[in-house]
């Protein structure tokens, strides 16, 4: 079936209106961060027990379950009821959120397939889940002062999207017309978005650590006045824990999915191609970070620096592998 | 990712002041308290209560502090402490790193395995280095002996860490829940309030509830305890083991298991016997006559390109019809061979994988016989464009032997002067040939490519090459001969698998996956009630909680909802007049889930989030069940 060339186009439109929401957005959360009047616990000021005691109930107690916490009142990690500059920053993120979904639908239609066929439609995906994600937390966790922390490297990767990686639509090769694309794919996707999450607040996690350390050594912390919009470290660690937890299983899957996949295209269902190889590095440099995570002497700072370890083998098997390295995975587009 | 776990971080000697650290961290109110605690640096949750390093110490065997007993070395003392380095936690962290490590140069590198053309090619553009990568195995990273190593010591750092957990396991379930520590009030969460009921009679309340939310019970005189959650660690367990069974099945597949590729051109049949197979990779255990009867024929080929726009060469389709036997004598049928849909026939699947050209010659020699007369399957050096290359050895050929290296183009353009295939179709097909002469040396007793000619003993013959088309000829100098190009056929390769380990693996991998699920959603946790007379007649319920697992937290809300549930159960009808009449909520029977958190904890009720130092009297009803783990501690507990 011939490419909707008019839908393409509407694609594209509204994939850049996205990029210009979401730098919006992204201004906004700064203007919160520099006008707002109310403070949040600052990580920086607030005693060890006190910070930890409060942050606690604050995102620990809401839970699968879906009860919102007990107990826990104005002293939230987010700023809500919040001021103007945060509405709409987060009114923002919806909307870019908004029409990234309906720029990726309608790449979709525009192909008759499910639009994450190459590289520059991987991008615009994962990209979607992180700030599906970003959003998420806002609500669930409160996490707003999340925004422009998640919304940079967004922006810097739908920019360099549009712009350098840029696919025009089309048909799938015959290798990738399968069911499984929407099974491996999709999960890969939602479990990158989850991955880009937990890499954002670890990195913040591991400023805030950094410069809590530093104060309590009487030395200057230059990162303390922005890091002073930030819940204590404590809870940076959990919420970028739980957005790992949520993301390696979904990983497996996506690896295990893979596996069927490639058993029904290539003949095997594990071959050491370098993408197979590189998504079980991945995996498995997660898995040391969870196993970090739960040991004495590991936790913390050092199971942080792990899952940024971690990170940087995903960054380079999505984005290295594709570009580098020649494999059977490569429908990248960009030869 | 059960409580936290032990690791020996130096050496053996310094194992004592290790194993406060690590009961530190797992007792109970590490969970929350002490992870906190250090994720905020202080680091030394487990080290500031001495009562619970000494409690800890205490069942601790004395061989376990290392190698070192007495001052000498004992063989069983080096023996234990070198199975305690290997199941730690340190080491299977180390291991997995290596493991990450070690299949860096199996992507970067040409792997024999995957693409043997390019590992030649690796050695004809570095042939210093080649070698020695060769000796360190660098081109079959996954077969190399140092990668085995890594993975079957990372298992058995596996298995020695599952075992003991899961004969724990089951020592536990057996058991019921420890007695109710003394003060609830000094748990990580507790809450309290007063009933008009007996306390006898508020404990059995409690144990209905508790029970109904399927936890395991105990009482005793004025407590409840109750736990829940043993199904964490059994998911814990279940990934762990699933992921040796993954190992198993590939061990499986590579013993019992073989493949095959063939290549097939249109009109040609083959049996599925080794020497009908191009390659032949047998597992370990296959003989030749082990291989299921089938033979499949190739009725047909057609591959679909886009013509247009910018996705132009790419292909749309591959479709081959073949007709297959699954035994010699079974009755013939049909199928329509795609990339993603193989042809399974005795449990051997068939894919379609690849596909090219095989352009059709008559060779006459000088006598002017027919020394040759069938299709040559080319091989495609450009799959863009299928600009293709192949050989043709007339053996036969008299007075001297043949032989030609031709270039096939389906597409042929002029570009410039020289002709190049402008798209994968067999639009323009042109063939166009280089001649030579001598011997071929195919009797030298070495053996040959059919894809490759040795021109050693072969001299080119003066013709300046031209491209044919379909019909065209080419007459050879010197009488030598007559080539001509009579038209193409297309050929498909097969790859044949057998693999009896797929399904187990298939298993294995989703057990793994749901183990982890399991031990991520589920946490374990313990509730304990005590009820006390008070001196108004009424009786005082004081619940306390503690769940006993990673800090993803969560248990604050089930303790929340549980509170209610009992309060309700307690204080009954009362109570939920007096929160009716307070207002917030218009419909008693039906508020929703954040009314019900919110409510379930009023103002002056005394749910705490304590992540005070680990001391106290809750310890010794926790460390009853931990000090029997305390030889453990330094086995890693993994999720």
């Amino acid at each position: 079936m011939p490419v909707n060339t008019s839908l393409a186009d509407a694609s594209n439109a509204l994939l850049f209106s996205t990029v210009i929401l979401y730098a919006l957005a992204m201004l906004s959360y700064a203007c919160d961060f520099a006008f707002a009047k109310q403070r949040v616990i600052a990580a920086v000021t607030v005693p060890e027990l006190v910070a930890a005691g409060a942050g606690g109930p604050a995102i620990a107690t809401r839970d699968a379950a879906g009860d919102q916490p007990a107990g826990t009142g104005a002293a939230e990690t987010g700023r809500w009821p919040a001021g103007f500059w945060l509405r709409l920053a987060f009114g923002l993120t919806c909307l870019g959120l908004v029409t990234h979904v309906f720029a990726i639908l309608t790449r979709g239609l525009a192909e008759h397939r499910v639009p994450w066929g190459n590289m520059y439609e991987f991008i615009a995906a994962f990209t979607c889940m992180a700030v599906l994600v970003l959003v998420a937390a806002s609500v669930r966790y409160r996490a707003y002062y999340m925004g422009l922390f998640v919304l940079l490297p967004v922006v810097l990767a739908l920019g360099i999207d549009l712009t350098l990686i840029y696919t025009p639509a089309g048909s799938l090769v015959p290798a990738l017309q399968s069911y499984w694309i929407a099974i491996h794919v999709t999960a890969m996707i939602v479990a990158i978005g989850l991955f880009v999450f937990g890499a954002v607040v670890t990195t913040l996690y591991l400023l805030a650590d950094r410069s809590q350390r530093r104060i309590a050594a009487g030395k200057p912390s230059w990162s303390a006045g922005i890091l002073q919009h930030l819940p204590a470290p404590a809870i940076l660690d959990r919420l970028s824990y739980r957005s790992i937890l949520f993301g390696f299983p979904v990983w497996t899957f996506g690896v295990i999915a893979g596996a069927i996949w490639a058993d029904h295209a290539w003949g095997r269902y594990w071959g050491w191609d370098p993408k197979e190889t590189w998504s079980f590095i991945t995996w498995v440099v997660y898995a040391m970070f969870l196993h970090a995570r739960a040991t004495a002497g590991w936790r913390g700072r050092r199971a942080g620096y792990i899952q940024l370890a971690a990170f940087a083998c995903l960054m380079f098997n999505v984005i290295g592998v594709n570009l580098w390295i020649t494999g059977l995975h490569s429908y990248a587009g960009m030869s | 990712m059960t409580a936290a776990t032990g690791d020996a971080k130096r050496g053996p000697a310094e194992d004592e002041e290790l194993t406060k650290v690590t009961q530190g961290t797992l007792s109970p109110a590490g969970e929350n308290g002490s992870e906190l605690a250090e994720a905020n640096g202080s680091g030394s949750a487990g080290r500031k209560s001495p009562e619970l390093a000494a409690a800890s110490r205490s069942p601790l065997p004395p061989a376990s502090s290392g190698p070192v007993r007495g001052g000498r070395l004992t063989v069983l003392g080096w023996l234990r402490w070198g199975w305690r380095q290997l199941t730690s936690m340190r080491t299977a962290l180390i291991l997995l790193f290596l493991l990450a490590v070690a299949s860096v140069p199996g992507s970067v590198l040409p792997q024999e395995g995957i693409d043997p053309a390019a590992v030649t090619q690796y050695y004809v553009s570095h042939p210093a280095l080649a070698p020695i990568l060769n000796r360190l195995s660098l081109f079959s990273v996954f077969a190399a002996p140092w990668f085995a190593a890594i993975y079957l010591l990372l298992f058995a750092s596996l298995a020695g860490c599952v075992l003991p957990r899961t004969v724990r396991l089951i020592g536990s379930a057996r058991q019921r829940p420890p007695r109710a520590p003394r003060n609830l009030a000094r748990l990580p969460m507790s809450a309290s309030y007063t009933t008009d009921l007996t306390p006898a009679a508020a404990l059995a309340a409690a144990a209905g509830v508790l029970g109904r939310r399927r936890f395991r019970l105990d009482q005793g005189d004025g407590w409840v305890s109750a736990e829940k959650g043993y199904l964490r660690e059994v998911g814990n367990l279940l990934f762990h083991v699933a992921l040796l069974a993954v190992l198993f099945s590939v061990g499986l597949g590579g013993i019992f298991g073989y493949k095959a590729d063939r290549l097939l051109i249109v009109g040609q049949g083959f049996a599925n016997t080794p020497t009908a197979l191009d390659v032949f990779r047998p597992g370990r255990l296959v003989t030749p006559g082990d291989l299921q009867p089938f033979s499949i024929n190739l009725l047909s080929f057609s591959a679909k390109y886009v013509t247009s726009g910018p996705q132009v060469d790419e292909p749309i389709s591959y479709n081959a019809w073949l007709s297959y036997q699954s035994q010699p004598g079974a009755q013939v049928q049909h199928y329509l061979l795609r990339v993603n849909h193989p042809l399974v026939v005795d449990n051997v699947s068939v894919y379609l994988i690849g596909h090219g050209y095989a352009p059709v010659f008559k060779v006459t020699d000088g006598t002017g016989k027919v020394r040759w007369e069938g299709p040559v399957p080319f091989i495609p050096v450009d799959q863009t464009t299928l600009t293709s290359e192949g050989v043709i050895k007339v053996p036969d050929a008299v007075p001297d032997q043949l032989g030609f290296a031709g270039v096939f183009l389906p597409t042929a353009v002029d570009v410039g002067g020289t002709l190049q295939s402008a798209f994968p179709a067999a639009l323009n097909p042109r063939v166009s040939l280089v001649a030579f002469a001598g011997n071929l040396g195919m009797n030298s007793g070495q053996a040959q490519s059919v894809y490759q000619l040795n021109t050693k003993g072969m001299r080119e013959l003066p013709i300046a090459p031209r491209p044919l088309a379909a019909g065209q000829s080419m007459r050879l100098p010197d009488g030598a001969g007559t080539v001509t190009y009579l038209g193409y056929q297309q050929w498909i390769s097969l790859a044949i698998t057998y693999d009896p380990g797929q399904l187990p693996a298939l298993i294995s991998g989703f057990a793994a996956l749901a183990g982890l699920i399991l031990s991520f959603l589920i946490r374990r946790r313990r509730v304990f009630v005590r009820a006390v007379s008070a001196s108004d007649g009424s009786t005082e319920i004081t619940v306390g909680g503690l769940a006993r697992s990673d800090a993803a937290g969560g248990f604050e809300a089930e303790f929340t909802d549980l509170t209610e549930l009992l309060r309700n159960e307690h204080v009954g009808r009362s109570w939920q007049a007096a929160r009716t009449g307070d207002g917030t909520a218009d419909q008693p029977d039906d508020f929703n889930s954040q009314e019900r958190g919110r409510l379930a904890v009023p103002a002056e009720s005394a749910v705490t989030a304590d992540d005070a130092p680990a001391s106290g009297d809750y310890h010794e009803a926790a460390l009853s069940r931990e000090g029997k783990r305390g030889s453990d501690a330094r086995q890693h507990k993994p999720g």
